[in-house]
């Protein structure tokens, strides 16, 4: 199982969490949740996966969680 | 010994009253020639006549904290520093009121200053924060940073 954890606006279009099977890798996991959610598409994101923020295509395993960031605003 | 990442979130505004207390413990240490603060407030803009009432914010918690902690140890190798403290809002943060409060102390006010602007500038940039403008008719919008 892979945990999926949304921010900002991001969580308004997708929920705060979200809990995916047997996805391999980051670029079906985008894949899968752009089409469960097409209002992500026209987001702009960068992606984290345990914590750790990715350029390209990262394979998954079990209990990864990914977390989707909008453009950070804080301060 | 790995040290934990400290706390640096409040719930809601940051207080005036917890930052002159913050100043007043520093008297104590009488290696401090300077100190440099920092403190964000939120602006009530307008926006199609639609006035920014509040600033609910969030983070990714987690990340946010650890990455604090290696943007603090690099500020403490770069700078001669004698401390650097940060407080961020999280929930919601009337106009008016305080939001980020940075606050560095140096021997030399130089350090002091310098640390202080590139640390908000970092936080501003680095930290999974985000904030939502509240309007006063309850709709918002994603705040940007500029």
């Amino acid at each position: 199982m892979i945990t999926v954890l949304f921010f900002g606006k991001l969580a308004e279009i997708a929920g705060a969490k979200a809990e995916l099977q047997a996805v391999a890798s980051t670029d079906e996991l985008l894949e899968q949740l752009r089409l469960q959610y097409p209002a992500l598409a026209a987001e702009k994101y960068i992606v984290a996966v345990d914590k750790k923020t990715i350029t390209g295509n990262t394979s998954l395993t079990d209990h990864c969680t990914v977390a989707l960031l909008p453009p950070f605003s804080g301060g | 010994m790995e040290r934990k990442p400290k706390n640096i979130f409040t719930q809601g505004a940051i207080d005036p009253a917890f930052i002159a207390e913050s100043i007043a413990k520093h008297s104590t240490k009488t290696d401090i020639g300077g100190h440099s603060i920092f403190l964000g407030q939120v602006r009530a803009d307008v926006i199609d006549d639609k006035k920014v009432a509040a600033i609910e914010y969030t983070a990714y918690e987690e990340l946010a904290l650890e990455k604090m902690h290696i943007i603090r140890e690099e500020i403490f190798s770069k700078y001669e520093l004698t401390c650097m403290h940060v407080h961020h809002s999280l929930g919601k943060v009337a106009a008016g009121e305080i939001c980020l409060f940075v606050f560095t102390s140096s021997a030399h006010r130089r350090a002091a200053i310098d640390a202080c602007n590139e640390v908000v500038e970092r936080i501003k940039t680095e930290l999974p924060v985000w904030g939502k403008e509240l309007f006063e008719d309850e709709t918002h919008q994603w705040k940007v940073n500029r």
